[in-house]
C-alpha cells in the first residue's frame, strides 16, 4: 500500500520550502559572521604593514564600505548566482577554491560512510538479535568507545600503527580518484578509517535500536506464529524493515561527515573543505570562511532532502507533519 | 566476539583498499625529465600567493627561496655575497652604487635576464608602495646604463643597502610579463635553482630543477612541498619515508628527536628576538631604576623553558651570538635584592601593571604568566590582557599599556634591530624611549661605511639601550627543522631561508 503520488509531491514540496527557509537563515548567519567579528576584518586580513590606500581598496573590494542592507542583498544575490566574492588572501574567487576542494571531501566522506556501513550493519543487527547476551554487551561497549573517542586521537593512533610501525599506509597526501584509483585508495584508507570507525560506532547503536524496534512489531509476531523459519523472519521481515531508519541515519551521518571532517582532514593533510575552513579561519579569510560554511550547510540540506525523498518513496507510513 | 566483528570488518575494508596497490614506497616520485631525485618537504601551511614581492607569508618564502634570486644574498653568516650581481662598486662620496650583473642568466621561461628586469622589479616595489618599499627609503634612483649594469643612487651613505637588497626573497627580481599576466600569484617565473612546475591548491607545490641555473644545476631533480599543519602527522610521514624534510616540529619533541638516530635534527638560533617594553610615557615606568628593577626580577630561564622547552637562546640584547653584529651583554641575571634596592631608590613601593600580550602569539601569554609571578614579590600586581593581534597593535600604537611583550622577526642589519625601535623619532618606538646619545649613535651607524667603526657604534648604542631597559630583551627563538639522513648538503639557517639548491638525496 504505497502513498499516492499527489501526497508524495505535497510532502516533497513542503520539505523543499522548509529547506529554502533554513537556507535563508544560514545566509543571514553567514553574512553576520563578518559583522560580528571583534575588530575590523579588513585590518585583520591585511596584517601589520599596510597603507591606508590598501585598506580602503580592500574595504571597497569586499563591499564593506556600503550600508548593511545593501551588503546583505548583494551577498544573497551573489550567493544565488554562485558568486561568493574573492578571497582576502589571494584574490581568487571563493567559488573556484570551494569547487576545487569538493572532490577530496566527497570522496573521503563516501569512503568513510562505506566503512561505517560495513561495520555498523552487521554489528548492529547481530547485537540486536543477541539482545541481553554477552556479545550484545561487547558490541555496545565497543560502540560506546567509538562514539566517545576523539577523532584526532584515533587518527594519530592509526598513523602510528599503519604508517610508522607497520609502514604500509601513507599518513598524508592526496591523489585524485580520477587520476589513479589505487593510489587514491591507499591515501584515503587511514582518514576514511578514522571517519568510518567513529561514524560506524554511532550507526551501530541506531541500527541495533531499529532492529529491536521492528522485532517487537506486530507483523513479526504474526510471521513467527505462522511458523516461518527463524532465518526467514529475521532477514525478510526484521532486517528489511529496519533498513528504512538505517537509510535515514546513513544520510544524517553522511551530511555530518561532509561538514565535520575538519579535524580528520587537518590531521591527514587532506586537501578538502574541512582543511580549507581550518586554514581560512587561521588566516582570517572571511569571504572564504563564509563561502565554506554556506557550502557545507547547502550540502547538509541537500543530503537531508535526498534522504526524505527516498524515505517517502520507500516507507508507506510517512506523514506530512 | 563483538569487538572482533568491528575490527575484522575494518581490517577487511582496509585490505580491500590496499589490495591492488604495489607494495613498497608510497612516494610518487614524479621526476619529469630531471635526472635527480625529488625531495618531498612538508611545510606547515599553504602560501597565500607566490608573488615574492607581495606575499608576507613565511610558507610562501619557504618555496620561493628556491625559485627566485636577489642581486645579492646572505651566506650562512648572514653576510651579503654575489648572486644576480657578480660585483659592485661604491662611489667615493658613497652615493652611487654600480652593480655589474652576471652574464648569460635566463628566467625559467628561457627569456634573458638583464638590467631592465632589476629596474622593473625595484620600481614596482617603490611605485606600488609594496610592503618592502621602506627598504628603499634612501634610494633616489635606479637606472640601467646598459644590459649588464644597474646604478642605484642614494640620498645619503647607506652601508646597509646590500642587506636591504638581498636580505630575503621579498626583494626578488621578477619578470614583467609574468607580473602583467597575473600569473605570478600562482605560476611565478624566476631565475632561481628550481622552477614552479605544478601548484595544486590545498595539497602541494612541485618545483623542478633548473638545468641552466647560474650557480650550476641542482643535484635534486625537484622539490615537492606538501602542506601538513599537524606536527605529529609530519613526523610520522618523515619516519614513514613519505617526506624527507619538515619544519613542522613541536619544540617539546626536540629532546626526543635529538636522540633519534633515524632522523637528522637542525636547531639553530634565529635572528628573531622577543622582548618586553615598558611604557615610558607613564609613571613609574619613566624612571629608569624601576625598569631596571623589573629587568632584574624576571626569570629568563623559566620563560625560555616555558615558551620553547629550552630550545630558544637566552639573550639580553637583540642580535644572536652567531651574527657578526653580536654585542655581548649579560648585566641582568635574576637578582631580587638588586631589584628591591632599585625599587627603594626610585621610591616605588608597588602597584598594578597592565601587561599587554596577544592570543595570536601564545608565547606572549605563557611568558606573561611567569612575569606576573616574578613581579609579585616586588609588590607589583600584574593584570594580563590577551586581545587578538590587530587590537594589540591598536593598543600599542595608542600607548594604552604599561608593559608589552612582542618579537621582531627576520632582521639582518643592526639598523633594522635598533633604529625604528629606539631612536626618539623611530616609527616603532611605542615605549617612547628618548636618549640623545643613542639617537646620535644610531644616526651615525646609518651612514658609517667603515664596518669596524660601524660595529663599534652599534655596540655602544645597544649597550645603552639595554642598560636603560628601553627594551628588556629575553631570547632568540631557534629554527627547528628535521630531515631524513638520506638528505645531504642541507643546513638549517639562522634567517630561516630553506635552500635546497645544494641538497641531494641518497639512499
Amino acid at each position: 500500500m504505497r502513498m499516492q503520488p499527489a501526497r508524495v509531491l505535497r510532502f516533497l514540496g513542503v520539505r523543499f520550502v522548509s529547506s529554502a527557509v533554513v537556507l535563508l537563515g544560514v545566509l543571514v548567519v553567514v553574512f553576520a559572521i563578518v559583522q560580528l567579528v571583534p575588530g575590523d576584518p579588513v585590518r585583520l586580513a591585511l596584517g601589520t604593514r599596510y597603507t591606508p590606500e590598501a585598506y580602503e581598496a580592500l574595504r571597497a573590494a569586499s563591499g564593506l564600505d556600503r550600508p548593511l542592507p545593501e551588503q546583505f542583498v548583494g551577498y544573497v544575490g551573489g550567493a544565488l548566482t554562485g558568486d561568493l566574492g574573492v578571497s582576502f588572501r589571494n584574490g581568487e574567487p571563493v567559488t573556484t577554491t570551494l569547487l576545487s576542494r569538493l572532490p577530496p571531501t566527497i570522496s573521503l566522506a563516501l569512503a568513510g560512510l562505506a566503512i561505517a556501513l560495513v561495520i555498523a550493519v552487521p554489528a548492529g543487527i547481530w547485537s540486536a538479535l543477541r539482545e541481553g547476551r554477552v556479545s550484545d554487551a561487547i558490541v555496545r561497549t565497543a560502540s560506546q568507545f567509538g562514539v566517545s573517542v576523539p577523532d584526532f586521537w584515533l587518527g594519530m593512533l592509526l598513523i602510528s600503527l599503519f604508517s610508522v610501525t607497520l609502514g604500509v599506509l601513507p599518513a598524508s597526501g592526496y591523489t585524485a580518484i580520477t587520476e589513479n584509483p589505487a593510489e587514491w585508495a591507499r591515501r584515503v584508507a587511514l582518514p576514511a578509517l578514522t571517519v568510518g570507525l567513529v561514524a560506524g560506532a554511532i550507526m551501530t547503536r541506531y541500527i541495533r535500536a531499529a532492529v529491536l524496534d521492528v522485532a517487537s512489531a506486530g507483523f513479526v509476531r504474526t510471521a513467527v506464529s505462522k511458523g516461518l523459519p527463524r532465518r526467514v523472519v529475521t532477514f525478510r521481515h526484521i532486517v528489511r524493515n529496519a533498513l528504512v531508519p538505517v537509510l535515514t541515519i546513513a544520510g544524517i551521518q553522511l551530511a555530518t561527515i561532509l561538514g565535520g571532517v575538519i579535524v580528520v582532514e587537518v590531521v591527514f593533510a587532506w586537501p578538502g573543505l574541512g582543511r580549507l575552513v581550518y586554514d581560512a579561519v587561521a588566516a582570517r579569510d572571511y569571504p572564504l570562511i563564509q563561502g565554506a560554511v554556506l557550502l557545507i550547510a547547502v550540502m547538509f540540506l541537500l543530503v537531508n532532502l535526498l534522504v526524505d525523498v527516498l524515505y517517502a518513496v520507500i516507507d508507506p507510513r510517512i506523514r506530512v507533519s | 566476539m563483538g569487538k572482533r566483528v568491528i575490527s575484522g570488518a575494518a581490517l577487511a575494508v582496509t585490505a580491500l583498499l590496499v589490495a591492488g596497490c604495489s607494495a613498497g614506497e608510497g612516494v610518487d616520485l614524479d621526476s619529469s625529465g630531471a635526472d635527480g631525485e625529488v625531495l618531498v618537504a612538508a611545510i606547515g601551511g599553504e602560501p597565500d600567493q607566490l608573488d615574492p614581492q607581495k606575499t608576507t607569508s613565511y610558507f610562501a618564502f619557504e618555496v620561493l627561496e628556491n625559485v627566485f634570486d636577489t642581486l645579492v644574498e646572505p651566506d650562512e653568516n648572514l653576510e651579503m655575497q654575489p648572486a644576480l650581481a657578480e660585483s659592485w662598486e661604491v662611489s667615493d662620496d658613497q652615493l652611487e652604487w654600480t652593480f655589474t650583473l652576471r652574464d648569460g642568466v635566463t628566467f625559467h621561461d628561457g627569456s634573458e635576464f638583464t638590467s631592465a628586469d632589476v629596474v622593473y622589479s625595484y620600481d614596482r616595489i617603490i611605485d606600488e608602495e609594496l610592503s618592502n618599499a621602506w627598504k628603499f627609503a634612501s634610494v633616489t634612483d635606479v637606472t640601467a646604463p646598459d644590459d649588464q649594469t644597474v646604478v642605484i643612487t642614494v640620498a645619503q651613505p647607506t652601508p646597509n643597502l646590500l642587506s636591504n637588497l638581498g636580505g630575503f626573497k621579498g626583494m626578488a627580481i621578477v619578470q614583467e610579463d609574468n607580473v602583467a599576466s597575473g600569473d605570478i600569484t600562482t605560476a611565478p617565473v624566476g631565475t632561481g635553482p628550481f622552477s614552479v612546475e605544478e601548484y595544486v591548491s590545498g595539497d602541494h607545490i612541485t618545483l623542478t630543477a633548473n638545468p641552466d641555473y647560474w650557480g650550476g644545476a641542482p643535484e635534486l631533480g625537484g622539490v615537492e612541498y606538501r602542506f601538513i599543519s599537524e606536527p605529529a602527522t609530519a613526523l610520522a610521514a618523515l619516519r614513514g619515508g613519505e617526506i624527507q624534510w619538515t619544519d613542522v616540529v613541536p619544540p617539546q619533541q626536540v629532546g626526543e628527536l635529538e636522540t633519534d638516530e633515524a632522523l637528522e635534527l637542525g636547531v639553530t638560533p634565529s635572528s628573531d628576538y622577543w622582548y618586553l617594553a615598558l611604557n615610558q610615557a607613564r609613571e613609574p615606568w619613566s624612571d629608569v631604576r624601576v625598569r631596571q628593577a623589573i629587568a632584574y626580577a624576571i626569570d629568563r630561564d623559566a620563560i625560555v623553558q616555558a615558551v620553547s622547552y629550552g630550545t630558544a637562546e637566552l639573550n639580553q640584547l637583540a642580535i644572536p651570538e652567531q651574527s657578526v653584529w653580536h654585542t655581548p651583554y649579560d648585566t641582568y641575571s635574576t637578582d631580587m635584592d638588586a631589584a628591591q634596592q632599585l625599587m627603594a631608590e626610585a621610591g616605588f613601593t608597588g602597584g598594578t601593571l597592565d601587561l599587554l600580550a596577544t592570543s595570536d602569539y601564545p608565547e606572549t601569554v605563557t611568558a606573561a604568566q611567569i612575569i606576573a609571578a616574578n613581579l609579585e614579590p616586588l609588590g607589583i600586581e600584574v593584570s594580563i590582557r590577551q586581545p587578538d593581534f590587530s587590537t594589540w597593535l591598536d593598543e600599542q600604537n595608542s600607548g594604552n599599556f604599561d608593559m608589552l611583550m612582542m618579537g621582531w622577526l627576520g632582521n639582518i642589519d643592526p639598523d633594522d634591530f635598533y633604529y625604528s625601535q629606539h631612536h626618539s623619532t623611530g616609527a616603532s618606538n611605542a615605549q617612547k624611549y628618548a636618549n640623545p646619545e643613542v639617537d646620535q649613535l644610531l644616526d651615525a651607524g646609518r651612514v658609517e661605511t667603515d664596518t669596524e667603526a660601524r660595529k663599534d657604534l652599534y655596540a655602544q648604542a645597544a649597550t645603552i639601550i639595554a642598560d636603560e631597559a628601553s627594551y628588556i630583551y629575553l631570547y632568540n627563538p631557534s629554527v627547528i627543522q628535521t630531515w631524513s639522513p638520506s638528505v645531504t648538503g642541507y643546513e638549517a639557517r639562522a634567517d630561516r631561508a630553506i635552500r635546497f639548491r645544494d641538497a641531494a638525496l641518497g639512499d
